[in-house]
Order: C-alpha cells, then sequence, then structure tokens
C-alpha cells in the first residue's frame, strides 16, 4: 500500500495523470465522483432549460444551431457519465442520486428561460462560464477526466458563439429585441458569475481539490477570468452589465466589481430556486415514462444474444 | 403573404418538404425525453437530418417559385391550411412505441419516394436525393431495429407497439391516393404503394405485430392542407416568434 | 438499471489506412444498438469510417500488481532504438 500510496503521490507531484486503474487514496476517488457526477448531470439537467426554446426557435437555421448544441450536451454529458464509471460507480447509481437530489447539478440551471434572448444569454454567459471552467480543467490530475475536458471544450467552441451571435442579432435589432436582450443579461449576469462557486475562502472542497490537483484555478480566480473577457463584450453589445461597481481597474489590469447575492445562491443551491423541482420532474417523468423501453431492450438482448451476455 | 405555388414541381416537392419539417419538429419534442441518453442523442440526429432536408426542398422550392419567398417565410408565415404534410407525421409522440412506428411507417415512404426522385429531371433535386437517401437509409435501419425490439422484447414492449400501430395506420391510406401532381414526378406510384405494404407486412409479422384491417375512412386529403387536430397546436409553437414580433429579424 | 445494460467500448478508424483508435464508451443493450450508439455518439462532427465495439467486460488487462514485471524489463534494451547506434558523419540513407 505504502509503495501505490508513494507512486499516487508521485504522480500529483510531477502533473503526470492518475488512471483508472492506478491505485488513488479513497478520498481522492470519492471528490472526484462528486465532481464528475455533478458535471454530468449539469449537463443532462443543462438541456432543459434549453429544449424550452427548441420548438419556438425563430428561424430554420436557429432550430438546427440549438438542436445540435443540445444534442452536443447530451453527449458531454455521456463523456462525463463514463468518466465517472471508470472511478466504480454506474450510470444507473449516478441517475439514482440525482433523482434521490444525493447529487447535485449547476444552480444556473435552476433558473427559467423567458424570452429568446436568453438562448442568447445561456449560450454567452453560461457555456462562457462553463469553457472558462472546463479548460482550466483540461489539467486536472485525473487522466480521463482530463481528455473529456479536451475533446468537450473542442466540442463546445460552438456553443458560446452561438449564443453571442443571437445576442448581437437581439442587441442591434428592434427595440423590443434589445429590451429582451438586456433583460436576459440583468437576469443571467450574477447567477453565472456564480456558477464558479462560492468565495475561496467559503468553498468546502476546494483546498483538498487543490491539492490533488482536481481543481487547478481557485474559484476567484476563474471568476475574475471569466468577468475580464465577458466585459468588454457586453460593451460592444451596448448592452449595460447589471453591476455598478463593475469598473475596470489600472493599477490590476482586472475588472471590480459589487458583491453578489450569496443568501440567492445557497437558497438556490439547497433546492429553493424558482425552477429546481420542474427540473428534477422532467427527468424523472422521461426515465420512468421510458423504464418499459430499457426493460423491452433487456428482454430482446437475452433472447437474442446469450453469447455475448 | 401571398402563398400561390405557380410550379406543379413545387407543389410536389412542398408536400415532401412539409413531411420532413413537421416531423422533425415532432422529433425535435423528444428531446432530453429519450428512453436513456444514446438514443436521446440518435433521435435529435434524425431530426436534424429532416430540419436539414426540408430547408434545401424549401430552397429549391423558392428557386423554383423565383424567390417570391423565402424558406423561412415558408416555415414560419403559412397557416394551417396551407401546409401540406402527411397526418402521419404530425401524430404526437404518445409513447416511444408511437416515436418508432410513425418513424418507420415515414421512413419505408421517403426511401421509395426519393429513390424515384433519382431520376428527376431537376438536377438539384437529383443532387438532394443522393444526399437524402443515406440518411433515410440509416434511420429506417435503425427505426426497424426497434420496431424488432420492442415487438419481440416484452408483453408490455408489444402491446405499446400494437396499439401505436393500430392509431397511426389510420393515416396511411391518404399517401397512396396519389394525384396527378405525384404521377407527374413519381413514375411508378402503383410500385410505391406495393413495395411499402410489402415490407410493412414482412416486419410486423416478423417481430410479432398485426396489421389491423382499416375501413375506409372519411378523411380529406393532405394535398388539399387537411390535418389532424394536432397540428394547429404544433404551428402555433413552432411560429410563435416570428408572428408575434413581424418587424424582428433572427 | 434494467440488466441488459452494458458498457462497450468504442474504436473509430478515421479514415482507411489508419489504425483503429479508441474514443471512449457507450451504453448499449445489444450488438447493433451498440454499433449505431456508437456512430450517433462519437462520429456527429465525420470524425471516422468505421466503428468497432467491444464490450467493456471482454477487455483483458495487466494486473496492476504485475506492470513492473511486465513492463520495466523493457526499459533497459536501449539497443532496439535506432538512436543507440553511432553513424559516422557524411554517411547517408541510414
Amino acid at each position: 500500500m505504502e509503495k501505490f500510496e508513494a507512486a499516487f503521490n508521485a504522480i500529483i507531484e510531477q502533473d503526470l495523470k492518475v488512471e483508472p486503474r492506478d491505485w488513488m487514496p479513497e478520498k481522492y476517488r470519492k471528490q472526484l465522483i462528486r465532481q464528475v457526477s455533478q458535471h454530468a448531470h449539469s449537463e443532462i439537467i443543462g438541456m432543459q432549460p434549453e429544449g424550452n426554446w427548441l420548438l419556438r426557435a425563430p428561424s430554420l437555421r436557429a432550430k438546427q444551431v440549438l438542436l445540435a448544441k443540445i444534442q452536443d450536451e447530451a453527449g458531454h454529458g455521456l463523456y462525463l457519465y463514463s468518466v465517472a464509471e471508470t472511478l466504480g460507480i454506474t450510470r444507473a447509481e449516478m441517475i439514482e442520486q440525482l433523482h434521490k437530489q444525493e447529487a447535485k447539478y449547476s444552480s444556473i440551471f435552476n433558473y427559467p428561460t423567458l424570452t429568446w434572448a436568453d438562448m442568447g444569454a445561456v449560450g454567452w454567459l453560461v457555456d462562457g462560464a462553463a469553457i472558462v471552467n472546463q479548460v482550466s480543467l483540461q489539467r486536472t490530475s485525473y487522466g480521463p477526466y482530463a481528455r473529456s475536458m479536451v475533446r468537450i471544450c473542442m466540442e463546445e467552441s460552438f456553443h458560446q458563439r452561438q449564443g453571442y451571435e443571437i445576442m448581437v442579432q437581439m442587441s442591434f435589432g428592434t427595440p423590443e429585441q434589445k429590451e429582451m436582450a438586456q433583460d436576459a443579461l440583468n437576469r443571467f449576469w450574477e447567477p453565472a458569475l456564480m456558477m464558479f462557486g462560492p468565495h475561496d475562502a467559503e468553498s468546502a472542497h476546494s483546498s483538498q481539490s487543490m491539492e490533488w490537483k482536481i481543481k487547478r484555478e481557485s474559484n476567484d480566480h476563474l471568476r475574475q477570468r471569466f468577468i475580464d473577457r465577458t466585459v468588454p463584450q457586453a460593451e460592444y453589445l451596448g448592452l449595460t452589465i447589471p453591476d455598478t461597481k463593475i469598473k475596470l481597474n489600472k493599477e490590476t489590469g482586472h475588472y471590480d466589481h459589487g458583491e453578489f447575492n450569496w443568501d440567492e445562491f445557497w437558497n438556490v443551491i439547497n433546492g429553493n430556486g424558482p425552477c429546481n423541482q420542474e427540473r428534477l420532474d422532467h427527468h424523472k417523468k422521461a426515465h420512468y415514462d421510458n423504464e418499459w423501453v430499457r426493460e423491452a431492450a433487456s428482454a430482446y438482448a437475452a433472447k437474442t444474444e446469450s453469447s455475448v451476455a | 403573404m401571398n402563398f400561390t405555388f405557380e410550379s406543379n414541381e413545387s407543389k410536389f416537392l412542398l408536400r415532401i418538404a412539409d413531411t420532413s419539417l413537421i416531423l422533425a419538429q415532432r422529433l425535435a419534442e423528444m428531446c432530453s425525453k429519450g428512453p436513456f441518453l444514446e438514443e436521446d442523442i440518435a433521435l435529435s440526429n434524425t431530426s436534424l437530418d429532416l430540419f436539414g432536408r426540408a430547408e434545401e426542398l424549401y430552397k429549391i422550392i423558392c428557386r423554383i417559385e423565383n424567390d417570391k419567398f423565402e424558406p423561412d417565410e415558408l416555415v414560419y408565415k403559412r397557416n394551417e391550411r396551407q401546409f401540406y404534410n402527411l397526418k402521419l407525421v404530425e401524430q404526437p409522440n404518445e409513447d416511444f412505441a408511437w416515436v418508432i412506428v410513425r418513424q418507420f411507417l415515414h421512413d419505408v415512404y421517403a426511401k421509395e419516394v426519393f429513390t424515384e426522385l433519382l431520376k428527376s429531371e431537376n438536377s438539384e433535386v437529383v443532387g438532394l436525393s443522393q444526399k437524402v437517401l443515406k440518411e433515410i437509409k440509416y434511420s429506417h435501419l435503425h427505426a426497424k431495429d426497434w420496431i424488432e425490439r420492442l415487438g419481440l422484447g416484452t408483453e408490455e414492449s408489444n402491446s405499446r407497439t400494437q396499439s401505436a400501430v393500430n392509431h397511426i395506420l389510420k393515416y396511411i391510406e391518404e399517401i397512396f391516393n396519389f394525384d396527378d401532381i405525384d404521377k407527374t414526378y413519381l413514375s411508378n406510384t402503383a410500385e410505391i404503394e406495393s413495395k411499402w405494404n410489402a415490407e410493412i407486412n414482412a416486419v410486423f409479422a416478423a417481430y410479432n405485430i398485426t396489421r389491423i384491417e382499416v375501413p375506409p375512412l372519411s378523411m380529406r386529403d393532405y394535398r388539399d392542407g387537411f390535418h389532424s387536430e394536432y397540428m394547429g397546436p404544433l404551428l402555433s409553437v413552432m411560429q410563435y416568434l416570428p408572428r408575434a414580433y413581424p418587424d424582428a429579424k433572427w | 438499471m434494467e440488466s441488459g445494460d452494458k458498457v462497450w467500448e468504442v474504436f473509430i478508424q478515421k479514415k482507411p489506412g489508419l489504425a483503429f483508435k479508441h474514443v471512449g464508451n457507450c451504453h448499449a443493450y445489444d450488438k447493433k444498438m451498440a454499433i449505431q450508439n456508437a456512430r450517433e455518439l462519437y462520429t456527429r462532427r465525420s470524425e471516422g469510417r468505421a466503428i468497432w465495439v467491444v464490450p467493456s467486460d471482454q477487455i483483458v488487462s495487466v494486473p496492476l500488481d504485475d506492470a513492473d514485471a511486465f513492463f520495466d524489463p523493457a526499459d533497459d534494451k536501449v539497443y532496439r532504438h535506432s538512436t543507440f547506434y553511432k553513424i559516422p558523419s557524411g554517411v547517408k540513407h541510414l
């Protein structure tokens, strides 16, 4: 055991990758399962707020782009479930944990999408924030997770762009469209910033995660990077960031910002956001309504494929 | 807007375009509601194929009609009675069996139609048909495999599939009431019908599904823009934004 | 979940002439479904022209405990690599 532990420590120390068959501390494994399954659930639950506008997408092009994007999210959820499976948990167990509310997903998806501009804001801000986080996770210490991040970042490169494209159309469209764009920014700005998690000092899992190099950069650091990138993009659109304290700090080169409403953050995490119940119910309904399909596939396979059982 | 079509070819292609569009929209409704993730992705893929197919057909139609309207106008500005899709594809996603049965019945038909269109005098139609036939071949295979699993799987899956078939078969009769326009662009309509029947009968028989007798129906033809009641709500949702904000560009 | 749900490893050949490469896995209940699910998941962006799927539980790997015995003995066989050999300067095509 000591030999294995030393090998594990050496991998972390030298910035190499831990692979599924390597020995790893039980807490490292648990921590990863928690994080990766949460990441996977976020992709899957994240299909719903955009799904809300899929059938109402206003052009053939917008419809195909949005469907392809939501479909990618299903694919990304699947890659991530498969990463977690290498750690000794099945997809079925993870789905059960989600349904029992033992596993979480990103709180951002508990906000409703109220206008078409929200499809812009979600792609631009929510995917934008996710990408900043995921690029950083390409260097995570668990090999399968790091590799999935590389693939996901590559595939998601169009997601944020399609969101921004919608924001451009709306911001430079009719006065009504511009109003919708500003309203979407107002509603999604702060929740998007809170996607990076609590301040470093209050983050329950952060320090151990950083030591094990599961997490490579701190919440506040990543959040600042996102703000610095996004504020000029909002300026181009002629939209106002809903934070009067946003201002470029000449000394640091970063944008200063106001404090967020952390009470809301914790309340949504704890299940009291606008759509928590709906998101979970939707997932459960799809899962249980289709149980008979999975049973049929099982029964059919049992009858016809005994050789590969 | 005035949606009169001068050319018989565009009237004919519109039937296929609208059928593709409405089926695509129905399949898009399945997004995040599939029986498991892999199948969710598969249904979205088929939906994307169909949206792409509809878009290409609308482009061809617009060119034939001298660009007096655009594809998006055809999708978002026409009313219920101006759509010419098969009633088959409007039918709702009652459960996964309905989705699969509807898809299978459609794909077997679409495969024959696009095979005929390989002989079209319109080179754009020929090019599109070559591409589309590959999509249909895959989607047809996928649907047929599911009919097999559901038909032979469990008692419940067999009975759900049977009940989907029993309902949806009502919407088959009109498909083969070919009119003169169809017959201008499909050289052998009798063969389309007989091939369709042969395959459906063989597959149903192989997987324990009964093809019930459907009595002749008093149902007006889709070629004249008649629909089931499911069509209106589908369009209301689909066309909401461009109708609510007629001045906006998207 | 239901008993028939299995994990399959997926290998994709990008184009003829290239080796099949492991790209990940998918769930499926039977062989035909496995190959279709792999297609839906891993070739949406034209990543491949051929697919292999193998049930994950059919893959055999070297036990962790034996890894050093399996692999370390090759480490000192430097003579198997071309850089081990000294060739006079000016001699070409070697």
